[in-house]
């Protein structure tokens, strides 16, 4: 079983059981964990989803994609290096994660 | 014809006091997640309710808007559906939805918005001056709620804001079902395409920094897009940004002004409340106004491209089927205490702007729209109030009010 660690602005953290194929974001939103919206529904349009990936799970998942770095632009908080749209990162089984939610999404 | 099964959990019903609306919403989630209805045009579709079925239907692909858009079939709903807005973005799937869509997405980004709010704060400032110098009773609607976005719009389109009232009469037009004739509203849309038309030819030739701009130069970004495939999307800016967002500041600031408890609360800090408050008048201001509330049909429906068994129940192949935001956004599974209007509330999954692939393109930019249009007001005029009785205008499709009397 995949476990996401989400960690709020404020340092505060959440850890949810997830389900393998699920992505961070449905996680988050199926888990009513807050800073997480994901309006789109995982169908890259609308940047509500944006979290700042921890270091050690930099390799977990595929690259940033030309659409996924298009929409990383239109993000309400400001990107960094290790910004990823969550409804991108698909959980594998074992796997565990750790990701920062951001200030703000709308 | 309505099916139903267990007494008190009729769909659609007539309008109720808003608690027993709720209770009569809670009833129809526990006994079903969805209704076959009727429709006044177009026959047949499920009605969802529950938050959880909405939201899997609305992320699910298998339900598409096509036969609706190339007239294979009616959309069921209220009214005939305009046919101008079967040509809009709302009724497109991928590829092509996905294409305009990221095009329209980058103009009016939350980035792009957070951007644009110091200006409608300095607007919305502008024409509280204006109340306030005028003083006595002063229409909120015509000197507050609808300048606001269209002014908003205008300059994210690039329209000299010189022709915001052209604009408002347009818009009014393209969304009246019975207040004006047939040709009335031909002459108004073909007026607006040929404005809109001249204009993106003016942005052609000199482009600014404006939406109409992006859209008329996307060609040389390899994504071909033509004046045929501009129009509707400024089209549905132009209806879907002036009334709803006109209408939704309207019952935020009226559903403030009918809870005393609430407002106070509100005018401890408008600028931090506002985010929280702006989402709870999308879910519950109609409820909020004290008036009655009742349960019909739903946002624009899909149909089915393979039967697909959600929540328990299935939806065959070509039925259609639409979600009902009413009772999705007072579903207790997904909200807690879903009769209380609370401007604080954090975790509030309600659907009134959608969700999916066709969530509100403009979301970003109403819901700034509407923050700052509730903060500006209350912390300019903490002692405003109603000084009469809303007029609603009741033969256009999106029921707005014309005249809300307000005082301080
Ligand atoms: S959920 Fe919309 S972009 Fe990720």
């Amino acid at each position: 079983m995949p476990k996401v660690f989400y960690i709020q602005p404020d340092g505060s953290e959440t850890v949810v059981e997830a389900v393998a194929g699920d992505s961070v974001m449905q996680t988050a939103v199926r888990n009513g964990v807050s800073g997480i919206v994901g309006q789109c529904g995982g169908s890259l349009s609308c940047a509500t989803c944006h979290v700042f990936l921890a270091e050690e799970n930099a390799d977990d998942f595929a690259p940033v994609s030309e659409d996924e770095d298009e929409m990383l632009d239109c993000a309400a908080t400001e990107r960094e290096d290790n910004s990823r749209l969550s409804c991108q990162l698909v959980l594998a089984d074992g796997q565990e994660v750790r990701v920062t939610v951001p200030e703000a999404q709308l | 014809m309505t099916e139903t099964t267990t007494a008190g959990t009729e769909f659609p019903f007539a309008p109720l006091p808003p608690a027993d609306a709720i209770e009569h919403l809670k009833r129809l989630m526990a006994d079903r997640p969805m209704t076959k209805t009727t429709m006044p045009y177009g026959g047949d579709v499920w009605i969802v309710h529950r938050n959880q079925a909405a939201r899997t239907i609305l992320a699910d692909r298998r339900f598409v808007r096509e036969p609706f858009r190339t007239g294979e079939r009616i959309v069921p709903f209220f009214v005939p559906f305009p046919d101008f807005l079967r040509t809009t973005l709302q009724f497109e799937d991928p590829p092509q939805h996905t294409k305009l869509r990221k095009l329209v997405q980058k103009a009016i980004s939350p980035r792009r918005v957070r951007d644009m709010r110091a200006s409608a704060v300095a607007f919305a400032n502008e024409l509280i001056d204006g109340m306030i110098a005028r003083g006595g009773v002063r229409n909120l609607i015509t000197e507050y709620s609808v300048p606001l976005p269209i002014e908003m719009l205008s300059s994210l389109l690039g329209v000299p804001s010189a022709d915001r009232e052209k604009f408002e009469r347009w818009s009014s037009s393209t969304m009246a079902v019975a207040g004006k004739s047939e040709d009335e509203v031909a002459t108004d849309l073909a007026e607006l395409s040929a404005y809109m038309t001249d204009l993106i030819a003016q942005r052609r030739e000199e482009p600014r920094d404006d939406l109409l701009s992006a859209l008329a130069h996307a060609r040389e970004k390899d994504e071909t897009l033509t004046d045929a495939e501009i129009l509707p999307i400024a089209f549905i800016l132009i209806v879907g940004g002036f009334d709803n967002t006109a209408n939704f500041l309207t019952t935020g600031v009226m559903s403030l002004l009918h809870s005393d408890e609430q407002r106070e609360l509100f005018l401890t800090d408008p600028d931090g409340l506002a985010p929280t408050a702006a989402e709870e008048v999308l879910r519950h201001g109609g409820f909020a106004l004290g008036g009655p509330v009742g349960g019909g049909g739903g946002l624009v429906p899909f149909v089915a491209t393979e039967d697909v068994v959600v929540d328990g129940q299935l939806i065959a192949k070509g039925e259609a089927v639409s979600i009902d935001p009413g009772s999705a956004n007072h579903d207790p599974e997904a909200i807690e205490d879903p009769g209380r209007f609370d401007i604080t509330r954090k975790d509030n999954p309600h659907l009134m702007l959608s969700h999916g692939l066709h969530h509100c393109l403009g979301a970003p930019l109403a819901r700034m729209e509407m923050q700052v249009g509730l903060a500006e007001i209350f912390k300019r005029i903490p002692t405003l109030r109603l000084a009469g009785e809303p007029v609603v205008r009741r033969d256009v499709l999106t029921q707005p009010m014309t005249d809300l009397p307000i005082a301080w």
